[in-house]
């Protein structure tokens, strides 16, 4: 691409003008009316790294407490909102956001050769509705009313009657606002999938990265509205006094569960999808070797999705529902496995086939392989019915899920952190202070979750904010404990080594490790308008296409497809890539961040039970989107 | 939020492809579908579970009015869809004609149900039992959902009092999409809600 | 070439459609069943069950033969070759090999169907 050869005159003219169109307003009111999705996803990021430390701090004070048996660091109800808050923190406001509002939203676009996403306000709003959820969530931190019975809050004991407090409605209401950012999110990437691709980029084109995300944001459309109608009946029942939940007036507390989980089973492959795109991102550019089995890679990543909607009651195997019902979901279940480990196979065997350079990224999805294997192992091991009742509520379901989530979602986040923080920020990152971070992470990370399959084996049960001695659990919490603080320390050097070469490091240039994705042809980081030229594409990895980034550079200097006369992207047709129309785009706006107030003060108004206020917000949104829809593009 | 001055450029071929705004719109109401399908699968699920559905000294839903008004409802998507078309075809007199008498029928069909919905809450509560939160939550949902279609109705309307441009058909477009969804949803919403009459 | 796009999709959707009908009818079916509203309903369980998956399976086992018809006729193509005939393929080969995994769910629930006919929980 043009961004290492000489330019000639014309093509310098054109970017010239590309710049002028695209460039942004400066200081605090650019940020605040950004619609650029590189911004978003920077602010994504930093939420988000906020959120996991909020989240990070609640669990070492949990294991700080369960060190020692019988200890009173902290008391059950303040042991009951850590743990709570832990898993909201963790899942809705870092994992999620991290994984598709920071990386998502940073690379799709780039990846296939777009200029932003499909509705750029739309995905501002997005990230405005995050942070309107996540500080409504936190209020209830320091208000001292954290909800306090579970993550997935389970009714009779969520409901008014043992939980009078406002801190099940903090929980209620910011999962019902978390639900509408992640929502939009979804929408606009599916949208921008299908339809902004760079011509040539028909479906079976697409980076792997890319087919990750659409499984994960069909998850999120599919998926969150169980939650949804969960939390509006738990609200209906109690501020309204409804009876959805309770035996006694025709309710049923496993209303609250299926309805949960048939939202919580897409949510689990959600968190982790995105992981496996990184990681299919990661692979070939180390192993220097295209993914074996493409197309199974590609497909394997919407099946899962998929079939992860069938199996939701196998969260509910000990609750005393007729196994004539929950055959099929164990049935499911064991299904459910076989993609993933097609997955695993194609990554290994790539590794193995390529000529594999092992830098940090990739040190990260080797451990990320290792722990997706072993907690994968410990997952199948639920389908079977028995086993799972044997050990559910106990500590090998804790060790099960943390070996899935911090050690498969949490690695590739980390790997991945590494791998493109050369384009974000420009510079390259320290080599071996990262190999150093990764090790001490892997250290940390087996140290802290491998004894709790051990110690739910022989009986420990979750959710406890202490334990008798003489149990034999001692020894195995202690050690816990202490990985929890390697662990930290692993995480600690990852971020000083990233805030260190941001200042110190030395230049990236466009493309360091020779990745095949079309971040890496265009400048670290990438102007406002991504690419000056829309690349023409022809494989999956057109960044080892070289005569096609030699067409670009002619393509520039002649003007085809520079799209220069405003704020223009391409639309392509959804199967098969071929150009259909020239868009154009909006540039900033007040609006994502006034309908992002808005809607926060009209859920801060339903927390307090003020609905007349709360319907007089319900009005101002209505006319900011009014506000926002008269803004029209210039017509032909 | 300035509009940037554009030079006049050739009129576009008709793209291929669904606008992205029809996109948006045809995802979003997959999220819908979800929402109203954990609605009905609970009405389902609290009535597998009863013994009597409705409880004991609760009256029997209404069947005739609701299924007639139902009917009248779904024919407005023939207004709908013929505004469509006509606005394809760029007959702005016809698109906003057709597109007032669908808002016309959808608003006296909104006001009818809002009577009745008023009329069952006096003689049975939410509070009485699941039977009742399941039937006013499940049909004050689609009435929700047929009060934002008004409200795009006249948004559009007001829009296109100053023409037709290829932003404002998206928005047709997509509204239309958004009725024809109501509708059929409307017809699954009113079995359900009748069915222990049935 | 238009029948090779829709053998393509319906190999592609076939058997994830077959599979999300048995799954959801046999769901149904054994809640019903097993509830105090739908013990009074007077059916054929075991007919029905047997019904809905032998049809789930012959559907999915049509769409694996779509699937594999397709990706044999357009076998000269690589994966990433030019569309449509490229991404035929290519989705012609993945629909190949999930068509195998939705064929093994759907026998998987047929025998867990028949194993458990009791309404007793474990």
């Amino acid at each position: 691409m043009a961004t290492t050869e000489v330019l000639g005159l014309r093509a310098r003219e054109r970017i010239g003008r590309l710049d002028r169109i695209w460039e942004e307003r400066p200081g605090l009111v650019g940020w605040l009316t950004t619609v650029d999705h590189k911004r978003i996803g920077i602010l994504y990021f930093f939420t988000t790294l906020a959120f996991f430390g909020a989240g990070g701090v609640e669990a070492l004070l949990m294991r700080t407490q369960l060190a020692r048996p019988d200890d009173h660091v902290l008391g059950p109800s303040r042991y009951d909102q850590l743990m709570t808050m832990h898993g909201v923190t963790m899942i809705f406001l870092f994992v999620i956001p991290m994984t598709i509002g920071a990386f998502g939203n940073y690379l799709v676009p780039l990846m296939l050769g777009a200029r932003d996403m499909a509705f750029p306000r739309l995905n501002a709003l997005s990230y405005w509705l995050f942070l309107g959820s996540g500080c409504l969530i936190y209020a209830s931190v320091f208000l001292n009313m954290a909800p306090d019975a579970g993550w997935f809050d389970y009714v009779p004991l969520a409901l008014k009657r043992y939980d009078t407090g406002l801190n099940i409605d903090f929980y209620a209401l910011g999962l019902i606002f978390n639900g509408i950012s992640s929502t939009v999110a979804a929408i606009n990437f599916v949208v921008t999938i299908f339809k902004l691709r760079a011509p040539g980029m028909s479906l079976n084109r697409m980076p792997l990265f890319v087919f990750a995300i659409l499984a994960v944001s069909l998850s999120l459309i599919f998926a969150l509205p169980a939650l949804t109608v969960d939390c509006v009946f738990l609200e209906l029942q109690r501020r309204l006094g409804f009876h959805f939940f309770d035996v006694g007036h025709g309710g049923s507390a496993l209303l609250w569960q299926h309805l949960f989980w048939f939202f919580g089973h897409p949510e689990v492959y959600i968190i982790v999808l995105p992981a496996f795109g990184i990681a299919t991102s990661i692979i070939p550019t180390f192993a220097k070797h295209r993914m074996i089995a493409f197309p199974l890679v590609a497909m394997a990543e919407l099946l899962v999705a998929f079939i992860g909607f069938g199996v939701w009651a196998h969260h509910m195997f000990a609750t005393g529902i007729p196994t004539a019902t929950l055959v099929f979901f164990a049935a499911a279940s064991m299904m459910v496995v076989i993609p993933s480990t097609i997955q695993i196979y194609a990554w290994t065997v790539t590794v193995m086939m390529g000529k594999p350079e092992f830098k940090a990224p990739l040190l990260f999805i080797g451990g990320f392989i290792t722990f997706f294997v072993i907690g994968g192992l410990s997952g199948i091991m639920f389908a079977a019915i028995p086993f799972d009742q044997a050990t559910t509520d106990t500590y090998f379901v804790v060790a099960h899920f943390h070996f899935i989530i911090f050690g498969a979602a949490v690695f590739p986040i980390l790997g991945g952190m590494y791998y493109w923080f050369p384009k974000v920020s420009g510079r390259l990152y320290h080599e071996p202070v990262a190999k150093a971070s990764f090790w001490l992470t892997f250290l940390g990370t087996a140290l802290t979750f491998f004894p709790m399959h051990i110690v739910g084996l022989l009986g420990m049960p979750r959710r406890v904010y202490t334990y008798q001695s003489g149990l034999g659990w001692d020894a195995y919490n202690l050690s816990e404990t202490i990985g929890a603080f390697i662990l930290t320390a692993g995480l600690l050097l990852i971020f000083g080594n990233l805030v260190w070469s941001r200042f110190r490091g030395p230049p990236a240039g466009p493309d360091p490790f020779y990745g095949g994705t079309l971040e890496w042809a265009t400048t670290s980081p990438p102007p406002h308008y991504n690419f000056a030229v829309i690349p023409t594409v022809t494989s999956p990895y057109p960044n080892w296409d070289r005569d096609d980034r030699a067409e670009d550079a002619r393509k520039l200097e002649a003007g085809e497809l520079v799209l220069e006369e405003g704020h223009e992207t391409p639309a392509s047709t959804v199967r098969d890539g071929y150009l259909d129309e020239v868009l154009e785009m909006p540039s900033e706006s007040w609006w994502p961040l006034t309908l992002g107030v808005f809607v926060t003060l009209l859920f801060v108004m339903l927390l307090l039970a003020h609905f007349v206020v709360a319907g007089i917000f319900g009005a101002l949104c209505v006319l900011a989107l009014g506000g926002w829809h008269a803004q029209e593009p210039a017509e032909a | 939020m300035s509009e940037h001055a554009l030079p006049r450029r050739a009129p576009r071929p008709k793209p291929l492809a669904h606008p992205n705004g029809w996109w948006g719109m045809a995802l979003f109401l997959g999220s819908e579908a979800v929402l109203f399908g954990a609605l009905l699968a609970t009405y389902y699920y609290l009535r597998f579970k009863a013994v009597h559905w409705p409880p004991l000294g609760t009256p029997e839903p209404k069947v005739v009015l609701p299924l007639v008004l139902t009917a009248i409802l779904v024919t407005t998507s023939v207004p709908m869809q013929l505004a469509l078309r006509a606005a394809q075809e760029g007959r702005l007199a016809a698109t906003r004609l057709l597109l007032a008498v669908a808002l016309a029928v959808q608003a006296t069909y909104f006001g009818l149900q809002i009577h009745l919905f008023l009329g069952d809450l006096a003689k049975f509560s939410p509070g009485d039992h699941a039977y009742e939160s399941i039937y006013f939550t499940l049909v004050g949902a689609h009435h929700t959902h047929v009060a934002v279609g008004l409200l795009l109705d006249v948004w559009l309307l007001l829009r296109l009092s100053t023409g037709l441009t290829r932003y404002r058909l998206t928005g047709l477009w997509a509204t239309t999409f958004f009725w024809h969804f109501v509708n059929g949803l409307a017809v699954l919403v009113v079995l359900t809600q009748v069915s222990p009459a049935l | 070439m238009r029948r090779s796009e829709l053998l393509q999709w319906f190999g592609l959707l076939g058997g994830a459609a077959a599979w999300t009908c048995q799954h959801g009818a046999l769901l149904f079916l054994s809640s019903a069943r097993c509830n105090p509203a739908g013990a009074r309903w007077a059916f054929g369980m075991t007919g029905w069950q047997i019904g809905v998956t032998v049809a789930a399976a012959a559907v999915a086992l049509a769409a694996e033969w779509a699937a594999v018809v397709t990706a044999l006729r357009t076998r000269e193509l690589e994966y990433d070759g030019p569309p449509p005939l490229g991404r035929i393929h290519f989705f012609a080969l993945a629909a190949s090999a999930g068509n195998v995994l939705f064929l093994g769910a759907i026998v998987l629930n047929g025998i867990g169907a028949g194993w458990w006919s009791s309404c007793g929980s474990s």
